[in-house]
């Protein structure tokens, strides 16, 4: 097998799997404050575009360290890490990502890469190939951690937030002030993205280097291979994954500006704190938290269950899901040229199997989010619940005034007049609700 | 085996840190709403407000310091 080849296909396909992890992950940081109104979504992409780039070059550290641990790669047990190993890690990793994407599921693109390549290497190289006790304490630990962490901290960021907000006087709190603050709340998101997940990629396009002979072991990345992975994930992110961002933005609660700055902090103090510690938590799960905790948060906010549970099945599935396709490719691969030449072909044409599919219902920046969109000038967008609320109470004052109106004993004709009259009747009193409201 | 301590050490810090931003943005927005009912102490609400804006945007910059490691090498002396 011609050793250049198989480095040249890794490397590309690589830089495609940063890529769909840059769409996959826009979300995260863009998702609430385009919910809210706090930013336009072509605005939002940008930034976060330019973030990540900014991020994954600040820091190579986690690339240093990358798929050191979860894949036994010393002589000394004669397992060996081969490019085309990587090479069907990768595509599991690749079209797990692309398919949760046609969901519009915000699942974990790092887990979707371990899981890859972790079936990729037992089927490559039998089961002692992985270490499981990494595998559980660094991945499938934190996978549970994580999204209770930043969900917690959210709750309580909401309550205090509102909380301190409240006014005794009855005047108004004004809370559209957190809009602005959500601009940079997303950006620290995006930057913390930039420094964690462009690096995976830098390290797998390392390892690759390592393994084929081209690289020293223990050295750092190459300057053009962090230029080209902060690119590819930042070209990524300023595609944008929009399916992903209605799920978070709107599907899981609906997000006021407090509560969109709590769930972003909240998010972004989890990422550091865990980066900072030498903790590898995936950012797609401490936003999903972070967004489901500060909906508990809010009075009135209700957060639709089913929405979170198709998100964690997701979860569930991702590391097997990637490791079951990584292991097919895997077994492929093995066969040699053909092998890889034959996961390479099947592969692209799955994922434009998924492309196609997508083209049916095509989710953009201009209908992400368009409902909200449009009321995201104003501060006080009700829930739904509050709204229900209002209506319920507008229906048994209509059905009250109705029944006085029978009790009246006034003619039929009368009658049916004034039951066209409690219609405005019925608008009275809301807007006298509303007065007593604010 | 499982590191639980490490597990603690990131809630604890996630915690403290999310609610020691949020807080202080939180009155800021409140001294700023304060402040625009007017009334006597307005100034003095206003100054409030750009103080609590500032502590939480130095947390926040502590915290990019903590992440890049050049940058906290430079200014705190550790990495």
């Amino acid at each position: 097998m011609d050793l250049t080849l198989i480095v040249v296909l890794v490397i590309s396909l690589a830089l495609f799997f940063d890529f769909t992890n840059g769409f996959h992950d826009t979300a995260n940081a863009m998702a609430t404050p385009i919910a809210t109104g706090a930013i336009t979504p072509k605005k939002a992409v940008l930034l976060a575009a330019i973030l990540n780039l900014v991020g994954a070059f600040l820091s190579t550290e986690v690339a240093k360290t990358i798929s050191g641990g979860i894949i036994n790669e010393d002589a000394a047990t004669g397992v060996s890490i081969t490019p085309d190993m990587i090479f069907a890690g990768l595509m599991g990793a690749v079209i797990w990502n692309v398919l949760t994407w046609l969901l519009g599921l915000p699942s974990s693109s790092s887990h979707a890469l371990f899981g890859g390549l972790v079936g990729a290497a037992i089927v490559g190289a039998g089961f002692g190939a992985v270490d499981y006790g990494v595998l559980l304490s660094k991945v499938l630990l934190p996978a549970l951690c994580a999204p209770v962490i930043a969900g917690v901290s959210a709750y309580l960021c909401t309550k205090l937030a509102y909380s301190i907000t409240r006014r005794q006087s009855g005047s108004s709190p004004k809370r559209g002030g957190f809009r602005y603050g959500q601009i940079f709340s997303s950006s620290l998101v995006a930057l913390a993205h930039g420094t964690n997940d462009a690096q995976k990629t830098m390290g797998v396009i390392t390892l690759t280097l390592v393994a084929s002979g081209l690289q020293e072991a223990n050295t750092g990345p190459h300057m053009w291979v962090i230029a080209s992975c902060a690119f590819a994930i930042a070209l990524g992110t300023y595609t944008g994954g929009w399916r992903i961002i209605r799920t978070m933005g709107s599907g899981l609660t609906d997000v006021k500006p407090a509560q969109g700055f709590s769930a972003e902090v909240s998010t972004a103090s989890a990422i550091l704190a865990s980066s900072h510690l030498g903790f590898a938590l995936s950012t797609t799960q401490v936003a999903s938290g972070s967004v489901i905790g500060s909906g508990l948060g809010r009075k009135g906010a209700e957060v639709r269950w089913g929405t979170a549970g198709r998100i964690a099945l997701g979860w569930l599935f991702t590391l097997p899901a990637a490791a079951i396709v990584g292991g097919v490719a895997a077994a492929l691969a093995h066969l040699g040229t053909i092998g890889v030449v034959a996961v390479a072909v099947l592969g692209v044409g799955v994922l434009v199997v998924f492309w196609v599919l997508s083209r049916r219902e095509v989710v953009g920046h201009e209908n992400a989010m368009s409902d909200i969109d449009n009321s995201g000038a104003a501060v006080n967008i009700l829930s739904k619940k509050e709204r229900r609320k209002r209506e319920r109470a507008a229906r048994k004052a209509a059905e009250k005034e109705q029944k006085s109106a029978k009790q009246a004993k006034q003619p039929a004709a009368v009658s049916s007049e004034t039951s066209g009259e409690t219609e405005s009747g019925t608008d009275s009193t809301q807007g006298t609700e509303k007065g007593q409201k604010k | 085996m499982i590191d639980w301590a490490a597990f603690g050490i990131v809630a604890v810090v996630t915690w403290v840190s999310a609610m020691c931003i949020v807080a202080a943005y939180s009155f800021a927005v409140r001294l700023l709403a304060v402040a625009r009912d007017g009334g006597s102490t307005a100034m003095l609400n206003k100054v409030g407000a750009v103080f609590f804006f500032a502590v939480c945007g130095l947390i926040v910059l502590f915290g990019i310091v903590l992440i890049v490691p050049v940058l906290s090498e430079n200014i705190l002396g550790f990495s």
